[in-house]
């Protein structure tokens, strides 16, 4: 969005963050200013019409998640003030407004960047009550944003409720369009502390959607919410407002609801709220889930947690501090299965609930870590000492003092590490650190880089390293006298003293040669089929428009080669009247034909280079050649880069039939075998040879980093192929089946948004740990080449690299455990760099501490990773039972130890992990565990998995849902595109309706057969279901509708940082069963229901305690 | 030359023997010391030779073709071949034949002559296209590259519409243009230091017939004549297109060729490849028909230091190769090359293609490597300083100029020869391969290519010339019963396609009398030719030196001579001084002193690139010019008298004369001291003294002359006396005064600073030694 103001600028939100000029890009603020001209663009997108500037336009927004969140933040509020929301009653118009408020004024303290920009301030919001908030200064970047978030604020100010964070909506007129920005504001002026205890109290989950469920469907539930809120800001409020109604709804109604629950004891599922001490955020987790989930309205749980123990009746919590839901006790008293499931009423389990505000989090309070909100929910932080937990999360907030307990808690031990995430566009940038020739101070013995937890002693003259214990000597010029708090004096003012994340200037001594230059590699695949499929042409198109959207400056240089049999290079030199095909005949054997002019500065070529892009498809119009040297095509154009490393980006439209690393069609093969493909089956998840990880392992050697861009048609064998970009820290991105209607438009996104993305590259990383733990193995796009450390040709802001750990001594209670992750690395601007991200947590010998500080999400996207790795090696039902034995084992050991108070009939969840089981679930029935999916498409789900980011994760397995047939009919005045979401359960899919449903990848548009003919006509211009094409292109015709429907998937491309592959779908056709599948709480040939599962994982619990 | 110009010692069948009488037995011919040996021009154009529109009948049992020596009875319309005594019928359109009416063959002038061959019922115009394909190394400074540029253009300009061109272009890599791409230049790159079979060069440029794949063809790219051209891969047509379709591609691509880019390290040789250049050029036209005629035209600027052919390292530091490290097998490169090199030329040979080396650098380049490959494939070669050198430039334009000028290009030939009974062919030297035909004819031990009655020429022109080397059989011939015939015969057959396309097959049957030396020997040496004698010795010479070990060239050459004069001199034993020779013999000593002395003989001076040339161009020119490669021509130019030839001797320098040597490869004028000065003074701009300006103009007309007909041009070095290029001359003359003598010289002779043997000595010693019992 922020694009449109400079559409030149979308650029490299990397950058930004070690360079000067960060903030103007990110701005949310532009999104603001003119909200509808994204969703203009993005239509371009689709068309693929607009060059340049739609598509700026779109970029950039994604790289500020910001806006998405801010849509949201405001139900987040909402929920968590309970009494004024849970009537249903619609709240006074005013609460919704208050947004407005924002005392713009504020702003000024707050980030430069982000604040000029918009001084529109919130188009939408109004300022009623809340103007006289004083939006706190610290909280700067947030204050511009939200406009939205009006209704909020009042309610929990009122409430005096829970966390500052996410209550207060302080309107900031700025920069943020959306919530984000109260949250920050809040966070000041509330009193975190009291509140927290209630909000989250453990409502049951279930309510909410029980809610739904005995209430009006809803689009009743829709409206209702929406009176409250007012206006929300230009963005997405949507989502929030009508969720927090059904919430209230819900509390109203769920007394009637859960009676008709078989039970006689109404709610399934109670909360026992979750740690009474914990601290303001704690609470705020379940409320804060951000963009990812925020579409499940995470509000709605605390709320009815806090609520529903007293409501039902429920046993009071044992303790104090455990969070738990239970399980109908009925199943497991009766002890049948069959019929405890059959009552376990499937509205009332536990189903993530979006968070909607926008939260503050800062990394430490206190001087102690603070446990961070959970990775999909929306929150901007404050690197107060702990790095933001973007960059690096572990999957417990508190470490295990031993490996014992550890063992017992059956959950993993693991950081998640991305260190190029995107931070919120509110955040303070990363600051850089020049220590000039001498470089970085680190710790002599274990190299450990200087951070705020090293320990100044001896007048400063000394310090001891937090990560291996020795005391160094102060550096001379770095000395400073110790404040009488034992800091240094100069702590606050230098960033890395203060700030979890910090990047120093790379002194020589870190370069073995010239930092490289940008260098962008193009290879085209022109065998016959990908040039009449169009997918020459639209691979073509899309390098051609992302020419502009290169680094701009000397350093940048570029090269093109096409291949089909042979391959060809192009001499791209400004001396030649037109370019010079070099073809490379040999492709046994390759090799560069010209040592210079392959690879030319982008400034001199990029005439030639148009002309060139432009004539590629006709220029092999009538090619006959259907074979294909993919991997000697690589090969040499490694060669070609050799010398300076780079990018080099693959389009590849059939299997590799010839030539260095060529494939065979394996998985015909298989089939035509049957016998073997059973047992083998996964045998084809793996590299057909080693050919292809040597040539991988030699890429990355010489930093290159290849990511592949497949538009195929047919089976290309990714499992094999995958390997290249898997080690060199590139990605995979897979059209199947390509479109040349449907997909270009995706595939430049996806070109510019590779090219643009914040990245690095020729880095080295390396993760620290206190003494007693250490690296177990790294997991991720990287070469390996020595166990300690992870080279990465290119790292970008979707990468994601899991570090597992184990214990190689005992921890001290009470001490705390560091890690520091070092990513030495190059700027696209040709800068060496070292990103250093440090966090310290907690250590602890409690069990409960550790459940209570369990990081779900990370969790969870620890086990997927796991699976992925598993699955090629492995029979597939291995595999499942596997990931739920881990899921089992975990509850099992919370249930034996943390909960032995509970009645054994009951299935008791740790409130941290009670999504666990569902997302487990989906898990089993994703497309990389699906026994029917597609080789490849198994393949490239493993491949994408293994990289992927912690908000995403959940994301990807159990997608968010939410009809679009009914958009128009909120209430005038909410602009939020967003809809209520649904739970993914057949139930709730209306044959009249159509629904979206998304991962972050692909896009389902499922079409019932009974929709109303007017509908279809707005939305796609089709006059009935049978017209539907079956190559789609989302379009947006003039009318309210389809304006909606293309703001909703503009948000989401926001989100997900993803263009989408968008699908329509129909029952009745493979569409609809495919729609179907995804459906992951319904009963299926992949798996149980949900109930049944639930069912499933207590017996085995209640075997094993009695075991 | 001018005592030379009014004879023809060749006649019109082009044949030269050493001796034109030959002894009965073997153990006779032997004691002949000179080898029997024919020197035969096979296509040398001569007004005489009628050209015949039909194919020439042939014996059944012999297949020698019928020739005015056959005896024919009309009546019963058979001819009974000479050589094998087969008696054959004329077939029936012979019916009409009758004493009185001939057909040519049977003249008895026309011992030589002509058929035109039918060609395969095809129309006329369906005749092979000639094909070029232009091998240009890139590795060289821009000034020789305009150069060079410059001349292929002009060259191109010169080819005839319909010809095929490719264009290869090589560096550290070689790259193949497809002329056929109209999109854009378009190239294929082929590693330089991969050594790639004509297979590989055919599936990756996309022409292999077995699953070829059709590379992508530009649209309204050059339609497909293939069919039409005889080449059957349609594909190839992608490389070779007419020189009017490509003509202006190929000026534009040459405009825009660069020197090769890759970078060169400090003290490094350039990267060139020009071994698989080659073999990816002759890998290309083996998508052509085989026989097809086409050339491999290779420009090279230096050495091949990459990939497969290399003769040197990159390393500046290593000095390639000289004759001393090839005497001491200290070239580590040389065989290898030698290897390669011969591997390309039996697949050239196999193709009927042809390479032609246009070499020109300061440095050696590899000819003595490549030579191999040039020779059998009857390539010409031109080696040269400088691109922009004329012995390079206009060289090079003749190669492909028409008319009187033109060298009469023509491929695929193959000599047949077929003798009388008792005669063995050894071998032959000269540009040809063996095509290892063995026959009754073939001797047992073999000089140059033998094993063989037939020979392949891929490529010949008007001046080619081979010396076949004859063997007698051992058997007594008194054996024979019947009526010994006292004629022997020699049949040459020699067919090619001429320029044009068409296929001629050119006949020359000669007969030469037997006799039996040891009742005649004067006979015998009335039938010696002894300048043919010295050049066959001198080719032969050479092979041995280039095939023996160790061979000691100069004695082998000593005890010939001696053996020789003992046999045929007059003389009283152990008295020199009686010592008389025939006048048939007379030159031959000289001839023998001036090839000891010889670049030849004494390659030292000489770096091997230099040698191989010359003995190339030795063994495929025609007698004459070849004895003056041997033993230079002088003429002098003075106010007194008419040029005259001059003694080839120091002797012959004066100051107020302009010597004019022809050594072949270079022509020096010399100015004597007074004439120097007063040409320096300007006095030929005078009208007064006309005579000088014209006394000095003369020597350049009279080059002019010599420089017409030669290929390649000879390097013309104009000096004065004592200036330093007089070397070229004073190198060639006798030195019969040098400073041990110098006192006795005449003011204004010259002496020569060497210890080397004059021509009187070297007399002295051959007649003390020819004399002693």
């Amino acid at each position: 969005m922020a694009a449109l103001v400079r559409p030149t600028g979308a650029p490299r939100p990397n950058n930004s963050n070690t360079n000067a000029p960060p903030p103007p890009n990110y701005s949310p603020n532009n999104a603001q200013r003119d909200p509808d001209s994204l969703a203009g663009n993005m239509q371009n997108l689709n068309l693929n019409r607009q060059p340049s500037m739609p598509n700026s336009a779109s970029r950039p927004s994604l790289i500020g998640q910001a806006p998405p969140f801010h849509s949201s933040a405001p139900p987040a509020g909402a929920p968590i003030a309970p009494p004024p929301f849970s009537r249903p009653g619609p709240p006074p118009a005013a609460l919704a407004r208050p947004a407005a408020p924002r005392s713009g004024s504020p702003q000024p303290t707050l980030s430069p960047a982000t604040t000029p920009v918009r001084s529109t301030g919130p188009p939408v919001g109004q300022p009623l009550s809340f103007v006289s908030r004083p939006p706190p200064g610290s909280f700067p970047p947030v204050g511009g944003v939200a406009p939205a978030s009006g209704p909020p604020p009042g309610p929990f100010h009122t409430s005096g409720l829970p966390s500052g964070p996410v209550s207060v909506p302080p309107p900031a007129s700025g920069p943020r369009p959306g919530p984000g920005s109260f949250p920050l504001g809040n966070g000041q002026s509330m009193p975190p502390t009291t509140a927290p205890g209630r909000l989250m109290s453990n409502g049951p989950p279930v309510f909410g959607s029980g809610a739904m469920l005995g209430g009006p469907r809803f689009p009743p539930s829709g409206n209702a919410p929406q009176p409250p809120f007012g206006h929300p800001p230009t963005v997405a409020t949507a989502t929030g407002p009508p969720r927090t109604p059904t919430m209230h709804s819900m509390l109203g109604t769920p007394a009637v609801s859960a009676p008709p629950g078989p039970v006689q004891q109404a709610p399934p599922f109670s909360a026992v709220p979750p740690f009474s001490a914990a601290p303001p955020f704690s609470a705020a987790p379940p409320s804060m889930q951000a963009p990812p989930v925020s579409p499940y309205g995470s509000q709605t749980w605390p709320m009815q947690q806090g609520q529903s123990p007293r409501m039902f009746g429920m046993p009071p919590p044992p303790l104090p501090n455990q969070s738990m839901a239970t399980i109908s006790p009925a199943v497991g008293q009766t002890g049948s299965p069959l019929t405890g499931s059959s009552k376990i009423d499937p509205n009332q389990i536990p189903r993530p609930v979006p968070g909607s505000s926008v939260l503050i989090h800062e990394t430490r309070q206190g001087n102690q870590a603070n446990p961070p909100p959970p990775a999909t929910s929306d929150y901007i932080v404050r690197d107060n000492g702990n790095c933001s937990p973007r960059y690096m999360r572990c999957t417990i907030n508190q470490i295990p003092c031993t490996a014992d307990l550890l063992t017992t808690s059956g959950m993993p031990l693991a950081l998640l590490v991305e260190p190029f995430a995107l931070p919120h566009p509110d955040e303070e940038p990363i600051q850089v650190v020049d220590f000039g020739e001498s470089g970085p101070v680190r710790c002599s013995r274990c190299k450990g880089y200087i951070n705020p937890f090293m320990k100044f002693i001896d007048q400063g003259r000394k310090f001891i390293c937090n990560l291996c214990g020795f005391t160094d000597e102060t550096p001379h010029d770095y000395h400073c006298n110790l404040g009488p708090d034992g800091r240094r004096r100069d702590a606050d003012e230098r960033p890395e003293l203060c700030r979890g994340t910090v990047e120093f200037v790379a002194s020589r001594e870190y370069m073995v040669r010239d930092p490289m230059p940008a260098v962008y590699f193009f290879l085209i695949d022109v065998s016959m089929n990908a040039i009449q499929t169009g997918a020459t042409a639209a691979a073509c198109s899309a390098i051609s428009q992302v020419i502009a959207d290169l680094p701009e400056g000397p350093r940048t240089m570029v090269g093109v080669a096409t291949f089909d049999a042979t391959i060809h290079f192009y001499n791209l030199k400004r001396a030649l009247q037109q370019p010079l095909m070099l073809i490379v005949p040999d492709v046994q054997d390759v090799y560069t034909p010209l040592e210079t002019d392959v690879v030319v500065q982008l400034s001199e070529c990029r005439q030639h280079l148009e002309q060139l892009l432009e004539s590629i498809p006709t220029m092999f119009q009538n090619s006959k050649t259907a074979e294909s040297a993919f991997g000697a095509a690589i090969k040499a154009a490694f060669l070609a880069m050799k010398s300076t490393g780079g990018k080099l980006l693959v389009f590849q439209s059939v299997l590799a039939s010839t030539g260095i690393g060529a494939l065979s069609a394996r998985e015909a093969e298989g089939r035509a075998n049957i016998s073997s493909a059973e047992k083998e089956a996964h045998k084809l998840l793996q590299p057909a040879d080693k050919t292809l990880k040597a040539m991988a392992i030699e890429l990355a050697e010489f930093q290159v980093c290849v990511d592949l861009f497949i538009t195929t048609q047919s089976y290309i064998d990714i499992a094999s192929i995958s390997v290249i970009p898997r080690t060199t820290g590139g990605q995979v991105y897979y059209y199947y089946p390509f479109s040349a209607v449907s997909d270009p438009a995706k595939l430049y996104n996806d070109l510019r948004w590779n090219v643009t993305r914040p990245q690095g590259f020729e880095g080295v990383m390396r993760v620290r740990c206190s003494q007693g733990i250490q690296v177990q193995e790294y997991h991720g796009s990287f070469c390996k080449r020595i166990p300690t450390d992870v080279d990465v040709p290119g790292i970008d802001s979707d990468k994601t690299i899991m570090v597992t750990l184990k214990h190689d001594d005992k921890l001290q209670d009470g001490s705390e455990c560091g890690f520091q992750c070092a990513l030495l690395y190059t700027t696209v601007y040709g800068q060496r760099r070292i990103r250093v991200t440090t966090l310290s947590l907690p250590c602890t010998s409690m069990l409960s501490n550790l459940f209570r500080a369990a990081d779900l999400d990370t969790q969870f996207a620890c086990f997927m990773k796991q699976a992925a790795n598993e699955i090629p090696s492995s029979a597939l039902l291995r595999v499942r039972e596997q990931v739920t034995n881990l899921c089992i084992s975990s509850l099992l050991s919370y249930r034996k130890f943390c909960a032995t108070v509970s009645s054994s009939g009951q299935l008791i969840l740790p409130e941290a992990l009670k999504l666990l089981p569902l997302y487990t679930l989906a898990l089993i029935k994703s497309t990389g565990l699906r026994s029917d999916g597609k080789i490849d498409e198994r393949s490239f789900w493993i491949n994408h998995v293994s990289s992927l980011s912690v908000p995403l994760a959940v994301p990807l397995v159990y997608p968010r849902m939410v009809a679009i047939h009914d958009l128009e009919s909120k209430k005038e005045g909410d602009e939020s595109p967003f809809p209520p979401v649904i739970p993914l359960s057949s139930e709730h899919v209306s044959d009249a309706g159509i629904y979206l449903l998304e991962n972050g990848d692909d896009c389902l548009i499922y079409i019932g057969n009974s929709v109303d003919p007017g509908i279809l006509q707005q939305l796609f211009g089709i006059s009935s279901a049978n017209e539907l094409p079956t190559q789609f292109v989302l379009q947006q015709y003039d009318n309210p509708l389809s304006k909606k429907l293309n703001d909703v998937v503009n948000e989401i491309r926001r989100q997900r940082c993803s263009y989408l592959r968008l699908k329509l779908c129909r029952k009745g056709d493979p569409s609809g069963a495919l729609f179907l599948s995804c459906l992951v709480e319904d009963q299926s040939p992949n798996g149980p229901s949900y109930v049944e599962f639930l069912v499933h994982v207590h017996r085995q619990i209640q075997m094993k305690m009695v075991s | 030359m001018s005592e030379m110009a009014n004879t023809d010692p060749e006649g019109i069948d082009g044949v030269r023997m050493t001796w034109n009488v030959w002894p009965r037995t073997k153990v006779e011919a032997s004691k002949c010391v000179i080898p029997l040996a024919a020197c035969i021009s096979p296509i040398r154009s001569h007004p005489d030779i009628p050209t015949l529109p039909y194919a020439p009948l042939r014996c059944k049992t012999c297949s020698a073709v019928l020739n005015p020596f056959a005896r024919v009875d009309f009546t019963a319309k058979i001819w009974i071949c000479p050589f094998c005594y087969q008696r054959n019928h004329f077939p029936p359109h012979y019916a009409a034949i009758s004493e009185t009416n001939l057909p040519g063959e049977l003249y008895p002038q026309y011992t030589t002559l002509q058929y035109a061959l039918p060609t395969d019922s095809a129309a006329p115009q369906s005749l092979p296209s000639p094909v070029f394909v232009f091998v240009l190394d890139t590795c060289m400074i821009e000034e020789e590259m305009e150069y060079v540029k410059s001349a292929l253009k002009r060259a191109l300009g010169l080819l005839p519409d319909n010809a095929l061109v490719g264009f290869v272009s090589y560096g550290t890599q070689v790259q193949v243009h497809e002329l056929g791409f109209s999109d854009l230049s378009k190239v294929y790159v082929f590693r330089g230091s991969k050594e790639i079979s004509k297979d590989q060069v055919l599936e990756q440029l996309g022409l292999s017939v077995l699953g070829r794949r059709p590379g992508p063809i530009g649209v309204g790219g050059y339609q497909p004549k293939g069919v039409q051209m005889g080449i059957p891969n349609a594909g190839v047509n992608r490389f070779l297109l007419p020189a009017s379709d490509c003509e202006y591609t190929l000026n534009t691509l040459l405009d825009e060729l660069q020197t090769d880019q890759w970078p060169v390290p400090q003290g490094s040789r350039a990267s060139r490849c020009t071994g698989v250049a080659l073999s990816v050029a002759a890998g290309l036209l083996g998508a052509c028909l085989p026989g097809t005629g086409a050339r491999i035209v290779a420009l090279v600027g230096g050495p091949c230091t990459e990939g497969p052919g290399a003769i040197v390292s990159k390393d500046m530091s290593d000095p390639v190769r000289s004759h001393k490290d090839l005497d001491k097998d200290a070239a580590p490169y040389f065989k290898k090359a030698i290897k390669f090199y011969e591997n390309l030329a039996k697949q050239l040979v196999s193709q009927g293609h042809v390479l032609d080396l246009f070499a020109s650098a300061l440095d050696q380049v590899g000819v003595a490597e490549m030579k191999v490959a040039i020779e059998r494939t009857g390539g010409l070669v031109v080696l040269a300083e400088s691109f922009g050198h004329s012995v390079f430039k206009d060289s090079f334009k003749r190669v492909f100029e028409e008319g009187e000028q033109s060298l009469g290009l023509c491929f695929n030939g193959t000599l047949e020869i077929n003798c009388s009974k008792d005669i063995k062919i050894q071998g032959v030297i000269g540009p040809c391969t063996s095509l290892e035909k063995k026959g009754p004819a073939v001797a047992d031990t073999a000089i140059g290519e033998g094993n063989t009655t037939a020979w392949k020429m891929c490529g010949l022109d008007r001046s080619t010339c081979l010396t076949v080397f004859f063997d007698l059989s051992s058997s007594d011939q008194s054996n024979t019963p019947g009526t010994v015939n006292p004629q022997l015969y020699l049949q040459f057959l020699t067919s090619f396609q001429n320029p044009e396309g068409q296929m001629m097959l050119r006949v020359t049957t000669i007969t030469r009398r037997w006799i039996d030396s040891s009742v005649s020997p004067e006979e015998l040496v009335q039938g010696f030719d002894q300048e043919t004698a010295a050049v066959v010795m001198a080719r032969k010479t050479s092979l041995k030196m280039e095939s023996e070990e160790s061979f000691d060239a100069t004695r082998w050459l000593d005890r010939g001579l001696i053996r020789l004069c003992s046999k045929f001199g007059d003389y009283r034993k152990d008295d020199p001084s009686s010592f008389t020779l025939n006048p048939c013999f007379s030159l031959f000593p000289q001839f023998m002193f001036n090839l000891r002395r010889s670049q030849f003989v004494q390659v030292f001076n000489n770096s091997p690139d230099e040698t191989a040339y010359f003995r190339m161009l030795l063994n495929r020119e025609n007698i004459s010019n070849a004895a003056v490669m041997i033993q230079p021509s002088l003429i002098s130019y003075s106010f007194n008298s008419l040029p005259q030839p001059a003694l080839l001797d120091v002797a012959s320098i004066a100051a107020d004369r302009i010597l004019l040597l022809d050594s072949y490869f270079s022509i020096v004028i010399f100015h004597g001291m007074t004439i120097a000065q007063w040409r320096n003074m300007g006095y030929q701009n005078q009208p007064e003294h006309q005579a000088f300006a014209q006394l000095l103009q003369a020597p350049h007309d009279d080059t002019q002359l010599i420089v017409r007909d030669r290929f390649p041009v000879p390097r013309l070095v104009v000096c004065d006396q004592h200036g330093s290029q007089a070397r070229f001359l004073l190198a060639k003359l006798n030195p019969s005064a040098t400073y041990n003598n110098a006192h006795e010289m005449a003011a204004g002779s010259d002496v020569i600073f060497t210890d080397d043997v004059s021509l009187q000595v070297f007399f002295e010693h051959l007649q003390r030694l020819a004399v002693q019992s």
